[in-house]
């Protein structure tokens, strides 16, 4: 905590305005590469949003979203190929089922299922990915921060 | 572990790309003493060599054992500095790379925000590396081998390059022929050289180069495995023509099909066997067999109707009967009484009615019979020692002897009438079947070398045994089924009732009876019919068919109910006996009820019920009871010590498929098989049972039979086609079916001349001109026939090959935009606009003017317009330049100036003529006189000049002069988009490559890397990945092959050991990752209960360390720890 506190306030963060911090997993093969992308072509994105790259959307462990949110991300991403595109076949549709299923767990947390956010962005959608960024940042900027009561 | 980590971290500037946005230097200094970082430092190009000579003295100097460089995208410089940190001695799996330019700073403006953005990935780069574990990079040896998609430009220049080598090359293609779309071409920009004459050479070479296994006809099904072991799958279509052919082209001259050729852009006509173009390689004819004609697969001894009919058509007569007479003996006969399958079968039945298939083949046989004589039995020199006997001389029996006579065997056939025939000569009346036609049909058999021993039964004259003991080997039964079914009502047994099978006989043996005057036939099949007809004939006055349910379940013939009614036959419907009304044992009349249809029964009919309290009497002088007819089996079971299975309907029980009895020499088949039948499908089963003999005999097993069993109907709506030329059944223009033409019903009832006069010869063309040559080729076996080296083989099939491969070039091509979509051009609709590869047809020496710029009036045209950016530069359509548009408008330009006399009018948006030579092009084609206009066209109209010609008005507004023009031309030239290819889509998929936004194939770089996917292994050529000109595909290609072939001569690639890994300590044994894994890469060790990864199939997804309950799996690379330690970092700034 006091590592936190230092470069926050190192860097001058304005306070009073709620920045949500946001986890993006992004599969190696489309999702991150559509993302690379939009830095090629200067679309611009929400840099709330902080990107962890996987190879594939399926490596996603549950334990990663749960321990996002408790090391105190208020909303987390996870984006892979579409249905068909999955460099590794199927990992997409592991994904997909696994996510489903994780909000509602996340219900029994007390966190709302809405922090979460699951999204089909191939490699060419750079366009894709920005408008994922924003609307998801408004997203949490409306849900608030997440505050989770640890013991 | 973590206390000895010594991180080095560096910030790269990237000139400004990143230093504008973000305070490189303030994130180099917060992260400057943190955790393990023992230096922190920022610098303008990490990438350059002093950049990564920094990170290599550090290294050496302060001792670092983890390196975090934050900068591009891994995806980009990954691999710089990992080389960088093992030059400097550390693994290269210690290094983490933060990506904050294409992440961070050249997406977002807000330099505080980009800053800590910055500063917290690289945070997590720190927090992760430091989990990071040395690692080993796995080796995999390269297959020499390529695989290349397509046999375009790029295809043949990327196979040629690579097969220089002395390495091996699969070239794989869709089409008959190699050469893509550029061999469609007539002259190439800017040089005008010929296409074919720079294209063709370079074919040829592909062709000769035994380093190049060139599979045409050809799809890529299924493609796994990694850089240097790709397993590939590749379905083989079947050419049906053997590498024998010569390309004489001979076989061409007698195809009666013609269909528009693809390759001609569908502007001239090719026979159904064909080569698409003259200097086509492979140089070997190909027949388009899209389905089997549907009236062929439905007739039990598959006769090619569709081929006799299109021959017809043709007015190729003779050959036609040729052709019938060939597959099937009994033509004359099937002519007349064929119960004709293949007509419920047709498709012409979806446009409006089927075609008179059965009247066709008796219009030729009759034709081939009034100008050529008989039919002439064919001279066996074949010679088997063993002998068969054939008990039975029905369609079954005769088509059984006569296979079998083929074949060489010695044939006897047993008939117990004193003709043979079976029920062809005694139960098919003289008026619809001719005696004397008949006759000739067995004198055909007879001429063959076939003996038939008439007056002979199977029980009283002779038995099974002693067909033995004369030395029969096999013995083939086909008795058929002659006794009748009665009613099994009172009195039955009463004088005056007649069985119709038994009437019938009598009749055409010639005794003659006297029924009375009133005659009621009871039955609705086609013996009912015939009796009921018959009747007439010998002088009944009235004659009444009583049916228990309507016309709609009648089984007889429509036809045959048709011509019954008209010579005054009575049906009457809904009506059966219950009882003989008998006076001292003769008949007098019969009690009746009335019957209504309840639900269907087994057989798919509606049930009659009776109708209580409806019974009422009729009066009838004779009773003809034609119910149905069952097999006499007494002879069978007689004296002979062979025992046989009979099915509960009194049936011969046989192996369906090899029709052989429960005694292994004894066959049967026809209606002691199958209960009373057709004609034809008893001739199938007699062809069935010759194969299977020959089979028996030849001591082999009894399968893989080429003879024809009837598939299950196929279901066909009408929005299907009959191939993929044709239009719909639903548009396809309804035409008559013709009426054949018959005798006067009231000239006729009184004897037995036959009813139908058959087809005259202008009917017959105008019938068969309806075949709509379901699956364009239609089997008339004429090239079969001419084909002198004998290189058609129509039964051929297509071949699954499978080969392993180290690498794939993906050189699938462009489709050209569909120009119909884009309404106001009129494309499809209006006449004289063509396609830009239309118009190349038309220029070209083999097109379909031979190279001349013609209107469709055959008259040149007075002006030209040529219209670009056709589908592309559209928002509504394409986005993109299709790059080559400008330049061959020029060369349309060029060519119509050089062969007619037309003015040119060009309609531009930004003339584009980049590239070495092309804006001379440019110019030079201005200075020969064309008129170019800035502007994009509105809209193309026909309108009609004062002398009534019509011309198409071009109207645009004119940019330059800011005017709006209307220009008339004769002629529109589109300049279509390029698009990607279908197959580029396919393939995308079955590769699992992304796509760029306009669908061309992604390249793994746009600048540094455009002819490499992000996988491994696998790279572009052509225009797969953008639309470009011949010079650059061949370039593209050229680099693809020297990518390939440097990995090659590696002859082994590292891969990233990223790989799932089970502590066997933490497995419980679940096997839940078994089935999670897309690969079957983890295996189930049984002796251990625990499981195992084989690091050769995992590819690292990571599915199965998500799931694995127990967290027994670890991702190298990518592990838990490492995540967390990365979120963490990532969440704490």
């Amino acid at each position: 905590m006091e590592t936190k506190q230092t470069l926050k306030k190192e860097i001058n963060l304005k306070d009073g305005v709620f920045e949500p911090k946001i986890v993006g997993f992004l599969c190696n093969w489309c999702s991150y590469s559509g993302a690379d992308l939009a830095g090629v072509s200067r679309i611009k994105s929400a840099p709330n949003v902080r990107i962890i790259r996987t190879m594939c959307s399926g490596r996603v462990d549950p334990s990663f979203i749960i321990k996002a949110f408790e090391l105190g991300a208020d909303g987390v991403l996870i984006a892979g190929c579409h249905f068909g595109d999955c460099h590794y076949l199927e990992g997409n549709f592991k994904t997909m089922r696994r996510i489903e299923m994780m909000k509602l767990v996340l219900k029994q947390f007390g966190i709302d299922a809405r922090r979460l956010r699951l999204e089909w962005i191939s490699a060419s959608e750079a366009e894709k990915f920005s408008k994922v960024t924003f609307e998801f940042t408004e997203q949490i900027k409306t849900l608030g921060p997440l505050r989770l009561i640890k013991n | 572990m973590t206390n000895n980590v010594k991180i080095g971290v560096y910030i790269c500037h990237c000139g400004v790309n990143i230093s504008q946005t973000v305070r490189v230097d303030e994130v180099a200094n917060l992260l400057s003493g943190k955790q393990n970082v023992k230096v922190s430092k920022s610098y303008k190009f990490m990438c350059s060599d002093p950049g990564q000579q920094i990170v290599e003295t550090d290294i050496k100097e302060h001792g670092l054992n983890r390196v975090v460089v934050a900068a591009c995208s891994p995806l980009m410089h990954e691999l710089t500095f990992r080389n960088a940190c093992e030059r400097a001695g550390l693994n290269r799996y210690l290094f983490q790379m933060a990506n904050i330019r294409e992440h961070c700073a050249w997406v977002h403006d807000d330099i505080d925000k980009a800053t800590i953005k910055a500063t917290a990935l690289v945070n997590a780069a720190v927090k992760r590396v430091t989990h990071q574990e040395p690692l080993t990079p796995m080796k995999s040896k390269i297959n020499p081998n390529t695989l290349i998609i397509g046999a375009g430009i790029a295809g043949i220049q990327a196979a040629l390059e690579i097969a220089e080598s002395g390495n091996k090359v699969y070239l794989v293609e869709k089409e008959s022929t190699i050469g893509g779309q550029m061999a469609k071409f007539d002259k190439t920009f800017p040089t005008l050289d010929c296409s074919a004459c720079i294209l063709t050479p370079k074919m040829v070479s592909v062709s000769h180069r035994k380093q190049i296994e060139l599979l045409t006809l050809s799809d890529v099904e299924d493609v796994s495995g990694y850089i240097g072991n790709f397993k590939v799958k590749v379905r083989n279509k079947a050419r049906y023509v053997t590498d024998k052919c010569t390309s004489c082209g001979e076989c061409t001259k007698h195809c009666p099909v013609h269909v528009p050729n693809w390759f001609d852009e569908f502007t001239q006509n090719r026979t159904a066997i064909h080569k698409a173009f003259p200097q086509a390689v492979p140089n070997t004819y190909i027949i388009d067999r899209q389905q089997r004609p549907p009236c062929i697969e439905a007739c039990p001894i598959r006769q090619e109707a569709a081929g006799y009919v299109a021959l017809i058509r043709e007015k190729r007569f003779h050959e036609a009967a040729q052709l019938i007479h060939k597959r099937n003996p009994l033509a004359v006969v099937c002519g007349r009484v064929c119960y004709h399958p293949c007509e419920s079968e047709c498709n012409r039945g979806h446009v409006d009615k089927p075609l008179a298939i059965q009247q066709l083949k008796r219009f030729a046989i009759d034709w081939e019979m009034n100008n050529n004589g008989k039919f002439e039995s064919p001279v066996i020199d074949k010679h088997r020692p063993e002998k068969v006997a054939v008990i039975g001389s029905g369609p079954s029996g005769l088509t059984c002897a006569h296979d079998l006579s083929l074949k060489g065997f010695k044939v006897t056939v047993y008939e117990q009438h004193s003709i043979p025939g079976g029920m062809l000569a005694i139960g098919i009346p003289e008026y619809r079947l001719p005696k004397k036609l008949l006759a000739m049909e067995i004198n055909y058999f007879r001429g063959m070398g076939i003996q038939f021993k008439t007056n002979m039964k199977l029980g009283s004259d002779f038995t099974i045994d002693d067909l033995y003991k004369e030395g029969f080997k096999v013995v083939y039964i086909a008795i058929g089924a002659h006794d009748s079914i009665k009613l099994e009502i009172p009195n039955e047994h009463v004088i005056g009732i007649y069985s119709g099978v038994e009437f019938l006989r009598k009749v055409n043996i010639g005794i003659l009876m006297d029924l009375g005057k009133h005659v009621a036939v009871i039955g609705g099949g086609n013996t009912a019919i015939d009796a009921a007809r018959t009747a007439l004939r010998l002088g009944a006055k009235k004659v009444t068919i009583l049916y228990r349910r309507t016309k709609l379940e009648m089984p007889a013939s429509p036809e045959e109910i048709e011509d019954a009614e008209a010579e005054g036959i009575h049906i009457s419907y809904l009506t059966a006996p219950t009882e003989v009304i008998s006076e001292n044992e003769s008949l007098r009349g019969l009690k009746c009820i009335r019957m209504t249809l309840g639900e269907p029964d087994s057989s798919g009919r509606r049930r009659p019920i009776p109708i209580p309290n409806s019974e009422h009497e009729l009066e009838f002088d004779s009773v003809i009871v034609a119910v149905s007819q069952s097999p006499n089996l007494i002879g069978l079971n007689g004296k002979s010590k062979h025992k046989f299975t009979i099915t509960k309907w009194n049936t011969l029980h046989v192996n369906p498929e090899t029709l052989q009895t429960s005694e292994p020499s004894i066959f049967a088949g026809g209606d002691v098989v199958l209960g009373p039948s057709t004609i034809i499908a008893s001739m199938g089963q007699g062809r069935r049972a010759a194969e299977s003999i020959e089979k028996y005999l030849n001591k082999e097993p009894l399968d893989n039979f080429t003879t024809h069993m009837v598939r299950p109907e196929v279901l066909r709506g009408e929005s299907f086609r009959p191939h993929s030329y044709a239009k719909t059944y639903k548009e396809t223009e309804k035409t008559e079916r013709e009426a054949v033409g018959k005798l006067n019903p009231l000239a006729r009832k009184y004897n037995f001349e036959e009813v139908e006069l058959g087809f005259t010869e202008e009917q017959a063309v105008k019938e068969a001109s309806r075949c709509l040559n379901c699956g364009v080729c239609v089997e008339c076996h004429e090239c079969q026939r001419v084909c002198e080296p004998g290189a058609v083989n129509y039964e051929m099939e297509d071949k699954i090959k499978e080969f392993d491969v180290g690498q794939i070039i993906v050189a699938t091509g462009y489709d050209v935009f569909d120009a119909s979509k884009l309404i106001p051009y009129g494309y499809g609709k209006l006449k004289n606009i063509l396609s830009s590869l239309e118009f190349e047809r038309m220029l070209s020496s083999t097109g379909p003017t031979g190279g001349r710029v013609l209107l469709e009036n055959g008259k040149e045209p007075r002006a030209v317009g040529i219209i670009h950016c056709v589908g592309s530069r559209d928002s509504n359509f394409n986005k993109y330049c299709s790059r080559v548009c400008c330049m061959y408008a020029m060369k349309f330009s060029h060519l119509v100036k050089d062969r007619t006399s037309a003015e040119v009018y060009q309609f531009y948006i930004d003339m584009r003529a980049y590239g070495k030579g092309y804006e001379e092009f440019y110019s030079r084609i201005l200075a020969e006189g064309v008129n170019v206009i800035r502007g994009k066209v509105a809209e193309i109209v026909e309108q009609k000049a004062n002398d009534g010609d019509k011309f198409l008005a071009i109207k645009c507004e004119d940019t330059l002069i800011g005017k709006f023009r209307e220009i008339p031309v004769d002629m529109v030239i589109l300049c279509n988009a390029l698009q990607p290819s279908k197959t580029t889509e396919k393939v995308a998929k079955i590769l699992s490559l992304s796509r760029s936004p306009d669908g061309f194939l992604l390249e793994r770089h746009p600048k540094l890397d455009p002819f490499s996917t992000v996988s491994d292994g696998i790279y572009l050529a052509g225009c797969a990945q953008g639309p470009k000109d011949i010079p650059d595909t061949v370039s593209q290609a050229s680099a693809a092959a020297a990518r390939a072939l440097a990995i090659i001569s590696k002859g082994e690639v590292d891969i990233d050991p990223i790989r799932a890994e089970i502590n066997e300590n933490y497995c419980a044994g679940c096997r839940m990752c078994n089935n999670l894994c897309p690969y079957s890469a983890i295996e189930f060790l049984e002796d251990k209960k625990v499981s195992v990864v084989n690091d050769a199939l995992c590819k690292g997804c990571g599915t199965c360390v998500a799931a694995c309950p127990a967290g027994a799996i670890t991702g190298k690379g990518f592990s838990d720890e490492q995540i967390y330690a990365e979120l963490e970092g990532i969440l704490e700034v």
